[in-house]
């Protein structure tokens, strides 16, 4: 995955000096250009410990409802299993050709029996055979600091050990590319506005 | 005369109609041919502009249909997974296969990353694609994204389609060469030329396939390269196989470059059906026009030849030739017309022949007139001045006509005329003699070959003709003609010289009674000395020359009283006295006598009044002439005389001639009934040498008659001329009137008329006529009393 030089505009509204020995929070207000709040953007924290940490959700679910994957972007620590129960009335082809994990699930209804294993970081962007609208993003990261902003554009990641981080934006609309890496030397619980990308440049 | 075929009839005619017609049809042909070129170039027009929108809309089916295929390929499960597996055998064998399908000339796939993937080209050619720079692989297009592209210098549609998975993955590319068969296959649908253009970045036009021949492709690249061929209008090509109409239209090119199409249709394979049409109606009109040619000539010489005809007719007919009518066969109006100048033409000559008699004939007679008269006379004498023969004229006048016509009326008069003219019309033997009427009792005879010898038997033989008595009527009447004749070359060679000496002749031929006479040229002397004469006379008559001599008439019963008679005596300046005889005859033909009558009138009352004043008691007889008794205001000037010179009007007698009398008795009465009116006497003088009988006379107001001097000189010598006189004293006194002797010369004489109870005597043995003077003289002598004393014992 290539990690083009992007530059990031960090503004830190506050940061405390004193190592905490419990665990930190870390809200986030991601923002576009021009200030508009970013849904559906992953934000997740690296340390040079976080790859051996052990996956802290075995499981994830992607719903296929009225031929949409539900959620449209996912993300899951390297190693998380992921079922894609069919809610419609139809049949279903998901298939994915990315590097990070191929597979396909051939014309199911239901929840197929098995669920897939992701066990390689990276971004699978998963469709249907049948159906050639749906598309569905998972990016797989070796942390299990991550979170989703929400409509508002909030995330929030909690149980942080304070520590240096590195934090990575990514958005799915720039799926080869990430948002935005800040080093963030966590504390205690912090807040902070994050601008990324989320076009390519004209 | 100049050739102008628009002045006549059939010239106009026939330049109206082939006119009309030629005109109507270059009208036409040039409308059609008009017409047909702009509704054929608008057709054309429209054939394009929709070949336009089938080719558009073909192509685009063409695009969406090849697109088609594309996607097919780029859905396919089994390449996107070759694809995402990167399993580059698999990946060109699904673009073989899938060229296959589609029939694609040229099948690519691009990756993400810009490596290339190719289908083999079926002419085993590599085809390079570095030139597709418009497909970035790392934004692939949406959709289907269809192109011209110029490759290799082929034209190919190229058809780019994304390959996703679900995100975009990379782009197949599907690729159709345009070529000739293209261009053919779209050409039959839209029923045009279609050529396939191009440029490159330096906007060098090139045709890259058509179905043009290759020299108007040629053409069509040059007009390309200079911008001829728009996108809007249409165009028209001129080229070496006829004119083009043309339209552009622009297909999809990557940037820098031009694709298109132009659609052609050639002008002239249209307008062929318009051509065709145009010949039949050329022929058409010819044959029309030639038609109508020879039928307006037709129907021209038809009006034009009849009409001619007429012409020739009326111009004949202008000449005096009435001949028959031209035969025409021709339509009811002209037949009409012919059939009006036919019937014109005979009225004419009927006409002119009633002209012609009224004006060359005698309409009483039938005889010839005068105009006719000369005519022939005039053609006689240039025929005899040809051949230098003789001929005679003759004029005939008859004697005491007017009396005929007076006293019996002027039916038999007509009757007469009519009689005398037929019998000389017999008495002409040869068929060249010409008789004519000149007017009143004046007849005229051309004799155009004779000379004077044959005329005068010719002249004998009418008078003879003339003498047997005439019952008109049933009046038996005895005419009498005289006749001048003149001959020619003798006395002249004209009309005018001929007439006038036959009228000589015929005066002479009356004067000497002797029926007919030759003119001489002696008559014609004196006729020059009266022409003299008459200026002298004039002059003497306004310079006094004229005095008045007087005769005495004796009283033989009572030798007592006496008269006198007025006699003329012209005391000329050179030639002395000159006698009566010698002017009064002349004065009466040219009607001189009227001043001379009224001079002797006036002298003599004057003289008359005169000698009343002196105590000398005399009637004074005055001769009054046959011209006088015919002029109407003589007793008008009669009684003014004696008014102004306050004579009695019982003094004066007027002697008158009986044949004065008998010319015209009917006016001659009247005359006399005014004198006696006024109180005058009349005297009949000279009786005894005229016609008239005393029964006569006895109608007429006369108390007098005078025996005339030759049956009273002869009375010694000739007793029939005693039993004359004696008879006429006798009737005379028994009608009641005086009888005078004239010419008594003696003794003798006056014995015996003493003897037959003559009233009263005159003569030389009285005494001649002298001047009042003279007279007075006479009178103081009383010698005359004896001798009546002596001869008649009284």
């Amino acid at each position: 995955m290539k990690r083009a030089c992007a530059y990031v505009t960090l503004f830190l509204s506050a940061l405390a000096g004193i190592p905490p020995a419990h665990a930190v929070t870390l809200t986030l207000q991601i923002r576009d250009a021009r200030g508009a709040a970013v849904e559906d953007a992953v934000v997740y924290l690296m340390s040079n410990q976080t790859h051996r940490m052990p996956v802290k959700n075995a499981t994830l679910r992607i719903d296929q409802v009225d031929k949409t994957f539900v959620p449209l972007v996912s993300v899951a620590q390297t190693g998380t299993r992921v079922s894609f129960p069919n809610k419609d009335n139809i049949r279903h082809h998901v298939y994915s050709f990315s590097s990070a994990k191929k597979f396909e699930i051939k014309l199911y209804a239901d929840t197929p029996s098995q669920p897939v294993l992701f066990d390689k970081p990276g971004v699978v962007v998963m469709g249907c055979n049948i159906h050639d609208n749906m598309v569905a993003h998972l990016l797989l990261v070796d942390t299990p600091f991550f979170a989703k902003s929400d409509r508002q554009g909030n995330a929030r990641i909690d149980g942080l050990p304070p520590g240096d981080y590195s934090l990575i934006a990514w958005y799915y609309m720039r799926p080869d590319k990430d948002a935005g890496v800040i080093p963030l030397s966590l504390k205690t619980d912090t807040t902070r506005t994050l601008t990324i990308r989320t076009r390519n440049p004209e | 005369m100049k050739f102008r075929p628009f002045k006549t009839l059939q010239g106009r005619i026939f330049g109206f109609f082939f006119g009309l017609l030629l005109i109507t049809q270059l009208g036409s042909i040039l409308i059609t041919s008009t017409i047909g070129y702009s509704i054929m170039g608008r057709m054309l027009g429209d054939e394009l502009r929709s070949g336009k929108q089938v080719f558009m809309r073909l192509f685009e089916q063409n695009t969406a249909f090849l697109g088609q295929g594309a996607r097919i390929l780029a859905a396919d499960y089994g390449f996107r997974e070759a694809v995402g597996s990167n399993d580059a055998d698999t990946i060109v064998s699904a673009l073989d296969n899938h060229s296959a399908r589609i029939k694609a000339d040229l099948m690519l796939f691009i990756g993400r990353d810009g490596e290339v993937y190719q289908s083999a080209e079926k002419s085993g050619k590599t085809i390079d694609i570095s030139g597709l720079r418009w497909l970035d692989p790392t934004q692939p297009p949406r959709d289907t994204l269809a192109l011209i592209e110029r490759i290799d210098g082929q034209l190919y549609q190229l058809i780019a389609v994304p390959v996703t998975a679900p995100l975009p993955i990379g782009i197949v590319v599907a690729g159709f060469r345009i070529d000739a068969t293209t261009a053919q296959d779209i050409g039959n649908i839209t029923h045009t030329e279609v050529s396939f253009i191009s440029h490159g970045t330096r906007s060098d036009w090139q045709i890259n396939a058509s179905t043009l021949p290759a020299p108007l492709a040629a053409t069509l690249g040059q007009a390309l390269n200079t911008n001829q061929i728009g996108e809007k209008t249409i165009v028209e090509l001129q080229t070496q196989q006829g004119r083009y109409l043309g339209l552009r239209a622009s297909l999809p090119s990557p940037d820098g470059q031009a694709a298109g199409v132009v659609l052609q249709k050639s002008l002239d394979r249209s307008l062929e059906p318009f051509y065709d049409l145009r010949n039949k109606l050329l022929i058409l009109g010819a044959i029309g026009l030639i038609l109508s040619a020879l039928s307006s000539l037709a129907i021209a010489r038809g009006i034009s030849r009849p009409i001619k005809a007429l012409a020739g007719f009326a111009t004949k007919i202008a000449q005096g030739d009435y001949g028959e009518k031209p035969v025409i066969a021709s339509t009811t109006e002209i037949a009409e017309l012919t059939e009006a100048f036919d019937h014109m033409s005979r009225e004419i000559a009927s006409r002119e022949t009633h002209i012609l008699q009224l004006a060359y004939s005698d309409t009483l007679t039938g005889l010839p007139n005068r105009t006719m008269f000369h005519d022939r006379l005039q053609q006689a004498i240039n025929m005899t001045g040809r051949v230098g023969k003789p001929l005679t004229v003759m004029l005939m006048d008859l004697d005491h006509f007017k009396y005929v016509n007076d006293s019996l009326g002027h039916h038999i008069g007509d009757l007469l005329l009519k009689e005398v003219a037929s019998r000389l019309q017999h008495t002409l033997q040869r068929g060249s003699d010409t008789v004519a009427r000149l007017g009143g009792d004046e007849f005229a005879i051309l004799l155009p070959t004779a000379d004077i010898p044959n005329a005068r038997k010719v002249a004998r033989a009418l008078l003879s003709a003339l003498e047997a008595p005439m019952t008109l009527d049933g009046q038996i009447i005895d005419v009498r003609g005289s006749i001048g004749m003149a001959s020619s070359p003798q006395h002249g060679s004209d009309i005018t010289a001929l007439l006038r000496c036959a009228d000589v002749a015929m005066y002479q031929a009356k004067r000497n009674s002797s029926g007919f006479a030759e003119y001489d040229a002696h008559y014609d002397h004196n006729t020059l000395e009266r022409l003299s004469l008459m200026s002298e006379l004039r002059e003497a008559v306004e310079h006094n020359h004229l005095v008045l001599y007087y005769q005495p008439k004796v009283d033989l019963k009572t030798s007592l009283t006496y008269s006198v008679e007025a006699l003329v005596r012209w005391v000329h300046p050179q030639r002395g006295l000159v006698p009566p005889d010698s002017f009064i005859p002349f004065a009466e033909q040219t009607g001189y006598i009227k001043a001379i009558t009224n001079w002797v009138l006036n002298e003599g009352v004057k003289q008359c009044a005169a000698w009343k004043r002196d105590g000398i008691d005399v009637n004074i007889s005055i001769n009054i002439s046959a011209r006088d008794l015919m002029n109407a205001d003589l007793p008008v000037y009669f009684a003014a005389l004696l008014q102004e010179y306050g004579c009695p009007p019982e003094r004066i007698c007027l002697e008158i001639t009986e044949s004065a009398i008998l010319d015209d008795p009917a006016h001659a009465m009247e005359n006399l009934r005014r004198l006696e009116a006024i109180g005058c006497k009349l005297s009949i003088d000279d009786y005894g040498t005229g016609y008239s009988s005393l029964a006569y006379l006895k109608r007429l107001p006369v108390g007098e008659l005078k025996i005339d001097r030759s049956f009273v000189m002869n009375m010694m010598n000739d007793p029939n001329d005693v039993i004359i006189v004696r008879s006429t004293i006798d009737l005379a006194h028994n009608l009641g009137l005086r009888v005078v002797a004239e010419g008594v010369e003696n003794e003798a004489i006056l014995n015996q008329l003493c003897k037959l109870g003559c009233d009263q005597a005159q003569g030389y043995l009285f005494s001649k006529a002298v001047s009042a003077d003279d007279f007075t003289a006479w009178i103081s002598t009383q010698l005359w009393r004896d001798q009546v004393k002596v001869a008649c014992r009284v």
